[in-house]
């Protein structure tokens, strides 16, 4: 059977740590990717990393815990990746919309290469217009071969339009498409063009409420036949057994 | 069946390239779901303007075939400001149409040039909304909207959905500052619903799916969504019936 993993649930924002795991019982969804806050993501991206670390500490290894560092922060902000890494920090969030730069900005190709040399996945929001483009996204990617990255979004709304020529030529070995915020009648066509192995799932709550986005994922496709979709393609890509 | 009106759809080519100008199957999806009313727009002369006029055709069509169930809106192309108020005036005269609908992002106007302003005043002369794709810039952001409202307050302008993922805390915002700004609630997540319920006035909220653009049903995940937010019955009584009829003048119209 499937271990659902839910790949990008904002730990915060309201929702507290026992909530969300009440959330994942009643849905059935065995682990989540935890990611910080806005504001932490803006600003106090050391605060956030350790809040999330100390969450992820007591769950059990339910919680798969994201990190954050700006790049406006420069050599601090690579100061502070390894040692989000070393606590435990799966993958590191880049909201280029929230936190102020583009994908393609030079000041983010320290961060990405670190990322890379650390087998640290990145997880970049799309969607957002001019700072959320996931051709931008593409574009770092080619230049970080040896960095993963994850398209949150899969440019929902706006930019959903890229992803059809992304997932049919562009999608190089580093790339991953992410579900959450994606209308879920668009990802049948996400998955045929891009391969099974290469799209997960993700609510995005608590923007979003955790156990519908499940179920209307569902009904459109059910876990039974979409393995990767649902937790294996995340946990091969974090290095996890699948 | 209860009331209850879906503020944004569309009939897209898909569905006369299937149906003709049938809408049997459209209106099955729609009663499937309980939605007993829909507020057509159009959907081909959004990407091609030369398509425009036989679309309006069509649009009266198959609205004319729905027992009072679908309400046709119209829309023009901007830039040759002379023929889109004369093809506007067209279809507002028969009395049919109930809404002037512009995708300023598609169809690659500004919502601030100065013809918008002479479709603002056409509008308000048949008593009908401006409907906006909003949520997207740089032609198509509700503080655009906003000010074209605050510059024609006869004019009842339609933020179509609500500001999307981005923009609805703009979209909110709009919505304020002018007593003439509406927002259908059409696009943003669960918690852009929330934020937008507790900041706008209820009487000028709308719901819409943007069904029927394309064929597939996303109504199955645009229609339990809104019962999330646990509405109460003076708030659904108002979103799904009380504003549309309202902005569109549909007290004659509705079947
Ligand atoms: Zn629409």
């Amino acid at each position: 059977m499937t271990m659902i993993v839910d790949g990008y649930v904002t730990l915060g924002d309201g929702l507290t740590r026992d909530a969300l795991l009440r959330q994942m019982d009643a849905a059935g969804v065995a682990r989540a990717v935890i990611a910080p806050e806005d504001r932490e993501l803006a600003v106090y991206n050391e605060e956030g990393n350790q809040r999330l670390l100390a969450a992820a500490g007591r769950a059990g290894g339910r919680f798969i815990p994201a990190c954050a560092a700006t790049p406006w922060r420069g050599e601090e902000a690579i100061a502070s990746l390894d040692r989000a890494v070393r606590g435990g920090c799966r993958l590191l969030v880049f909201a280029p919309a929230v936190q102020g730069f583009m994908m393609t900005d030079d000041r983010v190709a320290p961060l990405l290469h670190r990322a890379g040399e650390l087998d640290l996945t990145v997880y970049v929001h799309t969607g957002p217009h001019s700072m959320g483009a996931p051709t931008q996204a593409v574009l770092a990617a080619q230049r970080h071969p040896g960095t993963r990255l994850i398209l949150g979004h899969c440019g929902s709304t706006d930019h959903a339009w890229d992803i059809g020529a992304v997932a049919r030529c562009h999608l190089a070995d580093n790339l991953f498409l992410e579900t959450s915020l994606a209308r879920p009648w668009t990802v049948p066509q996400y998955l045929e063009a891009a391969g099974a192995d290469r799209v997960i799932y993700a609510s995005g709550a608590p923007r979003t409420d955790l156990a519908f986005e499940l179920d209307r994922m569902r009904e459109t496709l059910p876990v039974e036949t979409h393995p990767g979709l649902y937790g294996d393609n995340l946990r091969r890509i974090l290095g996890e057994a699948g | 069946m209860m009331i209850r009106i879906d503020s944004h759809t569309h009939w897209g080519r898909c569905w006369s390239e299937r149906d003709g100008a049938d809408p049997s199957n459209w209106l099955a999806l729609a009663g499937k779901y309980g939605v007993s009313h829909s507020l057509v727009l159009p959907e081909h002369g959004l990407f091609n303007a030369g398509a425009i006029a036989a679309e309006h055709d069509l649009l009266e069509r198959v609205c004319s075939r729905s027992q009072g169930a679908m309400v046709p809106c119209c829309t023009a192309c901007i830039w040759e400001p002379v023929e889109a108020l004369s093809e506007v005036r067209r279809c507002l005269s028969g009395g049919r149409f109930r809404g002037i609908k512009f995708h300023p992002w598609l169809q690659g106007c500004s919502v601030s040039v100065p013809a918008m302003d002479d479709m603002a005043d056409l509008a308000a002369e048949f008593g009908v909304p401006l409907i906006f794709h909003d949520g997207t810039p740089p032609f198509s952001l509700p503080s655009q909207m906003a000010l074209l409202a605050q510059r024609h307050p006869r004019t009842n302008v339609i933020l179509g959905h609500a500001g999307l993922f981005e923009h609805y805390q703009e979209a909110a915002a709009a919505v304020r500052a002018a007593d003439n700004v509406w927002a259908c609630l059409c696009g943003p997540h669960l918690e852009g619903l929330r934020h937008l319920l507790d900041r706008c006035p209820l009487e000028r909220l709308l719901w819409g799916t943007d069904s029927g653009f394309g064929l597939v049903d996303g109504l199955y995940y645009r229609v339990p969504l809104m019962d999330l937010l646990r509405l109460n019955d003076a708030q659904a009584e108002a979103i799904y019936q009380t504003n549309p009829i309202r902005v569109f003048g549909l007290h004659g119209v509705l079947a």
